[in-house]
């Protein structure tokens, strides 16, 4: 078996160049490239994962701890990546505040996910979160101590018990960095922006990607018998989104494209506090410390919705709670206003200091003395790759985790502070799964056969050389600002065919995209246009499910069919790419212990 | 179809809605097929609540989309998007663009400093990734499976470490390093950051072998203090108060024997004698006995040009007892300080 992975790392060093008209040659490296074709040559490793935030890093490096030869693809340095970006924490049950216990978190997340989640992966996940915080812990991971020196724990939104880990509120960035220092001590290889532009799918089994390298220019075929997808999430087809500029849901679109279905792509959720100036999120922690959400009356209009939660309900209710007061005219300027001026400037500082900043830098307001106007914004995709309990997909060796990926914990509705835990959870499990397949069946002989690289080539120089048609700007503020308004917290079936129809049309009008730049070093004219076609795949996904869904559940909101409908419902969506036409399909979820029950907060 | 009363909820009135301004910015091109700069100057309408990296953004989308530049979270917390504005190295979506709009003035945009460019914006990171992975940045414990418990850490020893890990890695600090403009094998401000975010970790055991490190050519030393990094952050990290408490802890430690740590002490050492700087013993006690002689010409240069104060009477503070009270005072402070460390699981269960 052995003998095996050490025969491919040999041959793992060739570099591949693709000489097109379109961008000169890039360089060639190591010795093995007259072995194969002229034109081209090919890297290999045992396991690639795509993407590097939180998931990838936690999944890369699993893999590379138990001997396989891992690298890292990811359009951005691995710090860039957008996990780095979570506020709030991480919920595992630890009891160190309270009393707490595996299976309360995996109630809370089930009922959360308003009974979508599959109980049997929220199961794994509740009971495998303690040892992966210490882990990380482990791994010297800055968090936030009680007293006592332990992991203090705050309280978020739909949990029994405190049971949020925490580094005041950049949780996401100690996070990330901790990741990335283990990549560095791991000595992973990363492939620092690669645009994966395909995931290859040789004889029904993974064979590795296709990718631009934007750096220098070229497309580089990067064989592997498993791929890891951890690209995270889409919310850039919305106008209003916490989401970076990165998170266009491209691993979405690579597995789409490569056969694998795409799962409850209709619940995406609406963070309750994000700025209206760019969407900029507001952490979650700032009601988990005591914050109020007021009208332009100053009253704390929660008290309508969840009587007892108030603030810290589950996300969609209080997204829906604070649209409707800005739509029936209770708001202020389009907005709500989070209230932190009671809890003084000490816990301020000392708790919220990353929320404080980014109020006075985006908002123009400094918390301790003014509240800060919110709005709901879109925030997380609950939906994306179909997967199993270790990450794999209909494909065999190509996996999913993180956000790209719908194992499903989070049902139609997330808790704060799972996907966190959900990227870690699952990441390692991913890794762990696919590095033990490289060890017990050696190489599958999947390939990147020249003739699909060929064809890559010619698309996407295609597009790269194109100079008639709109700029992908443009277009992708068409789609964000008309999923806001026709597919947002609300929805009705007259407002989604809508959607759909404009959706249609912009994909047809995106089959030709005016570059300006035809360069290859640093084009990022090309990846945006790159970026707006997996963004409008997953948004003809959203809103074709969400037009068939015909009830209300968690964050899928339909103002003409309002009530939960276990009976026809309580199934998850399936989205096929027939064509490049979405196909709607349907699966029943996994019920373990808990009957569907009413949700109230 | 069923009648919706509510059907105006799908859609936010206004959620657009925005004060607009035009803002006009100088940006500083590089074409790598030609290898040639030029600037160019855009003017684009944007929100009044822009930042710099909107109107890039704005640029970008409706003049000219070969602008180069990297973004990605555009809320401060990725680092992807440093670049100089007005010649200082700055996080470009955390710059207002009001502000200049307002004051009528046009902003410069260039890339970062003391980093190779690549296209327009965007400059090589490679040389500061390097210097990152050079200072062992991860916690080392020496343990080899990882226990089923946390470590326990006091909050206030904790909070040591909390402003080096706001580090968002952007590379502003080095960008404006002085000291690697000419040295450009310097460590720098952000990779010394990051080297004390671990020696000033309770739960790392490797203390000693990293300042022994951070001690040698191009290491802690050869910072010249000039407090740009400092300025210069965009996340309140303070690099150069990283590099003076690294200072510190080698002193501790025992690494006295580089010239700048030599040159540290003798600034401490003569304020305890006469409460001023002794600078006729600076220079041999710093660079050594024979190195001073060799020095001897210059010196006298100094020396003809009024430079050299008479090394025969010193000045001396006139209530030096008091200087050397405070002195006492923070010696004995330091003496008694042991390293704290924080509780192995190990340790917890035993205890």
């Amino acid at each position: 078996m052995h003998d095996h992975v050490s025969r491919s790392r040999d041959a793992c060093y060739v570099l591949a160049v693709v000489r097109t008209p379109a961008y000169p040659a890039v360089y060639v490296r190591g010795t093995a490239a007259r072995r194969l074709f002229p034109e081209v040559s090919v890297i290999r490793h045992d396991v690639i994962v795509l993407g590097a935030g939180l998931a990838g890093m936690r999944a890369a490096i699993e893999a590379k701890r138990r001997g396989v030869d891992v690298a890292v693809i990811s359009k951005l340095h691995p710090t860039r990546s957008h996990s780095g970006a979570a506020e709030g924490g991480i919920n595992a049950a630890l009891g160190n505040a309270t009393e707490d216990s595996s299976d309360s978190h995996a109630f809370d997340t089930i009922k959360g996910s308003d009974y979508l989640g599959d109980q049997d992966a929220i199961e794994v996940f509740a009971r495998e979160a303690p040892n992966d915080i210490y882990e990380l812990e482990h791994m010297g991971a800055v968090f936030t101590r009680a007293a006592d020196g332990k992991l203090a724990q705050r309280p978020f939104g739909a949990a029994g018990a405190p049971r949020t880990v925490y580094s005041a509120d950049i949780t996401g960035h100690v996070l990330i960095h901790v990741l990335y220092e283990q990549l560095i001590k791991h000595d992973v290889k990363v492939y620092e922006e690669f645009f994966a532009t395909q995931v290859v799918v040789d004889e029904g089994r993974c064979a590795g990607v296709i990718a631009w390298d934007t750096k220098s220019g070229g497309l580089h075929a990067i064989e592997a018998n498993h791929v890891i997808l951890a690209t995270g999430g889409v919310g850039r087809m919305y106008y209003g989104t916490t989401n970076a500029f990165a998170c266009t849901g491209d691993g979405m679109s690579l597995a789409w494209r490569a056969g694998v279905p795409l799962k409850d792509m209709e619940f995406l959720q609406f963070h309750p506090t994000t700025l209206k100036s760019n969407g900029v999120l507001i952490t979650e922690g700032c009601r988990g410390e005591g914050g109020y959400l007021r009208n332009k009356d100053g009253d704390r209009f929660m008290v309508g919705d969840a009587p007892n939660a108030m603030e810290l309900a589950s996300r969609d209710v209080v997204s829906r709670a604070e649209w409707k007061e800005i739509a029936d005219g209770r708001g202020v300027d389009g907005c709500v206003m989070l209230d932190l001026t009671h809890l003084g400037w000490k816990k301020i500082k000392s708790r919220l200091p990353g929320s404080r900043e980014l109020a006075i830098d985006y908002a123009g307001v400094d918390p301790i003395e003014t509240p800060i106007p919110v709005r709901p914004g879109a925030h997380y995709m609950m939906g994306g790759v179909d997967c199993d309990l270790w990450g794999e997909t209909m494909v065999p060796g190509l996996w999913a985790a993180g956000e790209v990926a719908c194992v499903s914990i989070h049902g139609a509705n997330r808790l704060g502070g799972n996907s966190l835990m959900e990227t870690i959870v699952f990441g390692r499990r991913a890794g762990q799964a696919a590095a033990e397949r490289v060890l017990e069946q050696g190489d599958t002989g999947a390939r990147i056969e020249p003739g699909v690289l060929a064809d890559e080539d010619r698309r996407i120089a295609g597009i790269l050389n194109n100079d008639q048609g709109e700029r992908p700007g443009a277009l992708r503020e068409e789609l964000a600002k008309t999923m806001y308004d026709k597919a947002g917290v609300f929805r009705t079936e007259e407002a989604l065919a809508e959607c759909q129809a404009t959706v249609h049309d912009l994909r047809e009008r995106a089959q030709t995209l005016r570059l300006d730049d035809h360069g290859s070093v640093f084009n990022t004219d090309l990846t945006n246009a790159l970026e707006l076609l997996s963004l409008l795949e997953c948004a003809d996904c959203l809103v074709t499910s969400a037009l068939a869904r015909k009830e209300s559940r968690g964050a899928h909101s339909r103002l003409d069919h309002t009530e939960r409908d276990d009976e026809t419902w309580l199934k998850h969506t399936l989205n096929w790419c027939d064509d490049g036409e979405v196909r709607l399909d349907y699966r029943p979820v996994t019920i373990t212990k808990h009957q569907p029950l009413a949700r109230s907060y | 179809m069923t009648e919706i009363k509510n059907a105006h909820l799908t859609t936010l009135k206004g959620a657009y809605d925005t004060e607009l301004m035009e803002a006009t910015l100088r940006i500083r091109r590089w074409d790598p097929d030609t290898q040639r700069a030029r600037f160019d100057t855009f003017t684009v309408t944007v929100p009044v609540t822009a930042s710099v990296l909107d109107a890039l953004d704005a640029i970008k989308d409706t003049h000219d989309g070969t602008l180069a530049y990297r973004k990605s979270c555009r809320m401060a917390v990725c680092g992807s998007c440093g670049m100089r504005i007005d010649g200082g190295a700055a996080l470009a979506c955390k710059t207002p663009m009001k502000k200049f709009v307002d004051a009528g003035h046009t902003i410069t945009v260039s890339p970062m400093g003391n980093l190779p460019v690549i296209k327009d914006l965007v400059v090589d990171m490679a040389p500061f990734w390097e210097k990152i992975r050079a200072v062992k940045p991860y916690l080392d414990t020496k343990d080899e499976e990882v226990p089923d418990t946390e470590w326990r850490v006091a909050p206030e020893h904790g909070d040591m470490i909390h402003k080096e890990s706001l580090c968002i890695l952007c590379g502003c600090c080095v960008s404006e390093c002085n000291s690697m403009e000419s040295d450009p094998d310097f460590l720098g401000p952000a990779a010394l950051a990051k080297a004390y975010r671990f020696v000033g970790d309770t739960r790392d055991t490797d203390t000693r072998e990293r300042l022994r490190d951070l001690n040698g050519a191009h290491g802690i030393w050869d910072c010249t203090r000039c407090y740009f990094c400092n300025q210069r952050c965009p996340k309140g990290v303070d690099p150069r108060d990283a590099i003076a408490k690294l200072g510190a802890e080698s002193f501790k430690e025992g690494f006295v024997r580089d010239e700048g740590a030599r040159h540290a002490k003798v600034f401490v050492d003569s304020t305890f004698k006469g409460g001023y700087l002794r600078e006729t013993e600076l220079v041999p006690k710093t660079i050594g006995p024979v190195n001073a002689v060799k020095d001897i010409p210059f010196a006298l240069q100094l020396a003809r040009a009024g430079k050299v104060p008479n090394p025969l009477s010193p000045h001396k503070a006139k209530d030096n007892d008091e200087v050397k009270r405070l002195w006492k005072l923070l010696e004995k402070e330091a003496k008694g300080a042991e390293r704290p460390r924080a509780q192995h699981p190990d340790a917890v269960r035993e205890g």
